[in-house]
């Protein structure tokens, strides 16, 4: 097995409100491999983009990153003052965004926002090295007459091609992780399809470790090897992807999978919803923080919240948050 | 928003034509006779017979506009009876005192809008945001006439660290041999160092005063767009790079945020240039807010007419100088939208 790249351990940020102080990623843990392709899935507003913003020190206020630990290549870099943060991000993770009509600077051209990653770290690169470099990651990302759409500017690019140039961006110095936040809910289906591909060949070619965070069991199925569930701010359920379509030790993972319509043939497209709403950050109710929605809720579950129960099933690891877990793997 | 360049100058030839048309009918709409106006109270029924003939004010009003265009544009503004001069050297001796104060309170206005807007949005800092708040709410409830004395009070009466109000030079300092007509310029051309730091030691309060309020509304424009452009995804894209949180604000949170500030700055400019009479009367300066007050209530008219006129050039022009500018800024005005 290869070895731990990403390390988090009881990662807490909180974000203050005018309606009080709310975790909206509450004391998460988890070891990431390099190369491996773990996909973060969960309803809006569940603490995904936190979490992701959160590893990399990237919180503003009025969110703030109030406890735990983040090792990456067996350094610690939570808690590191921002002049040392910005060496890690850009060089050893590369961010992507949601959505690519925002993402890009529209009074900046394409060739200078991929420059500019690149000299960030790179220094000793001239202005013209740095561009030949940028044209290469262009075309890496299949961007058509890359050296003549260099010096054009965002609103020239459509949105597929704005997402290709977010890839070239976070991939510009070879980073050891990608983290891609939703990087193709914002295009249509034959678009996203392409970028994923595209995405899989490059992380692949690279054995870059990718953390790919959607709403989209099919994008999961297709693309990852591992798959976290997040349920209000905390994984509810990790395993594999193999093994989390064959049976779900948290009966949120389980109304996820049942609201897709056709396990077969998984289709492209948002989560279809959920009976109930996702609760409120700010008042989490005292127990199991799911059980107001869970069919299987019973008297215990509304008063202790469920620790971590750790199974293995056909001998696959399983860690689940439910009182119930080991039973329900049982049968 | 794409404004092609046909569009532009369509829209400023139509606002000089209509500023053309209010102040021709300026002089003909008002009570009494044009011709009595222009040559004042005291002129004899004869010389306002012979004005009357001059003005051709007998003649089909169109041909009167037509006339009036030309001779504006041939440099005829027509003269000033209440100081005995055309008004074109009327306007010409008043009017450098103006461009130059004006162009010193802009550059106060719009540095120190542009620096404190930085300051105050730059990180979560309530204290820094509060303090410029204050200060902006402040600049623009005071009256220009009040702070203006005030600032003499302080640093002309209490501390003789500038200047009274003594117009644009001390009484014992020549002006420099004209060139501009801008002494800070000409004194530069000339090579005289002395009066250079006399015209500055002369500028700095009437500049802050003049260009309190335009500071004031500048730095508020700025801040809410900085505010909005910062929480915008492509900051922390910028950010996700590695590039420092002060460089991700100046290099690309700026520039965004900017493009409003520079519509109000050329229309703030160009208020600026026109004068002020609250400010000229408090520091003495011999500007053309004065002169256009004085003008009015003197009843001549010809001088008011073409102030109108070059107000409306100065408009235009600057509005063109700022559409030039904006595409500079920003791409999406110079190149067309079109995904490929
Ligand atoms: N700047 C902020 N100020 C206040 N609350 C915030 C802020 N950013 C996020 N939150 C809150 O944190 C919680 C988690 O938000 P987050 O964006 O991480 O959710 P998400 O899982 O990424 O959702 P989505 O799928 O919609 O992107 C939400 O309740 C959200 O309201
Ligand atoms: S602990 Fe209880 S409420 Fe929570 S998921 Fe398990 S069964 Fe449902
Ligand atoms: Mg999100």
């Amino acid at each position: 097995m290869d070895e731990v790249l990403l390390s988090v351990r009881g990662l807490r940020t909180e974000f203050v409100t005018r309606d009080g102080v709310f975790a909206a990623v509450r004391d998460v843990s988890f070891e990431l491999r390099r190369g491996e392709k773990l996909g973060i899935v969960g309803e809006s507003g569940s603490g995904k983009s936190a979490l992701a913003l959160s590893i990399v020190g990237l919180i503003e206020p009025p969110g703030r990153v109030v406890a735990g630990e983040v090792e990456l290549n067996g350094r610690r870099i939570s808690g590191l003052p921002d002049r040392q943060l910005q060496l890690v991000r850009g060089k050893e993770v590369g961010l992507i965004f949601q959505d690519p009509m925002a993402a890009l600077d529209p009074v900046k051209s394409i060739g200078d926002q991929i420059v500019e990653g690149i000299r960030r770290h790179r220094r000793h690169l001239g202005r013209r090295e740095a561009r030949r470099l940028a044209i290469e990651l262009l075309r890496e990302v299949q961007v058509p007459f890359a050296e003549r759409r260099l010096a054009d500017y965002p609103h020239q690019y459509s949105g597929g091609m704005r997402q290709r140039v977010m890839i070239a961006i976070a991939l510009a110095n070879e980073p050891d992780l990608i983290i891609a936040d939703e990087p193709t809910t914002a295009l249509d289906v034959t678009t996203q399809a392409q970028v994923l591909d595209l995405l899989d060949r490059l992380v692949s070619e690279r054995r870059t470790a990718i953390i790919l965070i959607t709403h989209n069991l099919g994008i999961v199925a297709e693309f990852c090897d591992s798959v976290h569930v997040m349920y209000a701010g905390r994984f509810v359920e990790r395993t594999t992807v193999e093994q989390l379509f064959r049976a779900q030790a948290h009966p949120y993972t389980e109304a996820l999978l049942r609201s897709v319509p056709r396990p077969d043939r998984l289709q492209r497209g948002p989560l279809p919803s959920i009976p109930g709403f996702p609760p409120s950050l700010a008042h989490l109710p005292p127990g199991c923080s799911f059980a107001p929605r869970c069919p299987a809720a019973q008297e215990i579950c509304r008063d202790r919240a469920p620790a971590t129960v750790e199974l293995v099933s056909e001998s696959t690891p399983v860690l689940a948050e439910c009182h119930f877990a080991r039973e329900r793997l049982r049968t | 928003m794409i404004r092609t360049v046909g569009g532009r100058l369509l829209g400023s030839l139509a606002a000089i034509f209509g500023a053309s048309v209010v102040s021709f009918l300026f002089l003909r709409i008002l009570p009494g006779n044009p011709a009595r106006l222009i040559l004042g109270p005291l002129a004899s029924q004869q010389a306002i017979q012979q004005q009357v003939r001059l003005m051709g004010l007998d003649r089909p009003i169109y041909v009167q506009y037509l006339r009036y265009i030309s001779s504006f544009f041939s440099g005829d503004w027509g003269f000033s009876y209440s100081n005995g001069r055309p008004v074109r050297e009327v306007i010409a001796t008043r009017l450098p005192a103006s461009i130059e104060l004006g162009l010193y309170a802009f550059a106060f206005a719009f540095v120190a809008a542009v620096v404190l807007a930085l300051l105050s949005t730059y990180r979560h800092r309530p204290v820094v945001d509060g303090t410029v708040r204050a200060i902006s709410f402040f600049g623009l409830g005071t009256p220009p006439f009040w702070f203006g004395l005030l600032l003499l009070l302080a640093f002309s009466q209490a501390l003789h660290l500038l200047p009274g109000p003594e117009g644009r030079l001390g009484p014992a300092v020549a002006p420099p041999p004209t060139v501009t007509g801008l002494y800070t310029v000409d004194a530069v051309i000339a090579g005289q160092w002395g009066t250079l730091g006399n015209a500055l030691q002369h500028l700095v309060l009437p500049a802050v005063t003049l260009g309190l309020a335009p500071f004031a509304y500048l730095v508020r424009l700025l801040r809410v767009n900085l505010l909005e452009v910062s929480r915008e995804q492509f900051i922390t894209v910028v950010r996700s790079k590695g590039v420092g949180r002060w460089t991700a604000y100046v290099r690309h949170a700026l520039p965004n945020a900017f493009l409003p500030t520079l519509t109000a700055g050329g229309m703030v400019l160009a208020q600026l240039l026109a004068g002020s009479v609250l400010v000229e009367t408090v520091f003495n300066w011999p500007g053309v807010g004065a002169l256009v007050v004085d003008s009015i209530l003197r009843q001549d008219y010809a001088v008011v007419q073409t102030f109108i006129l070059l107000s409306a050039f100065a408009y235009v022009a600057l509005n063109l100088i700022v559409d030039v500018l904006y595409g500079v800024i920003d791409p999406r005005v110079r190149t067309p939208t079109g995904a490929r």
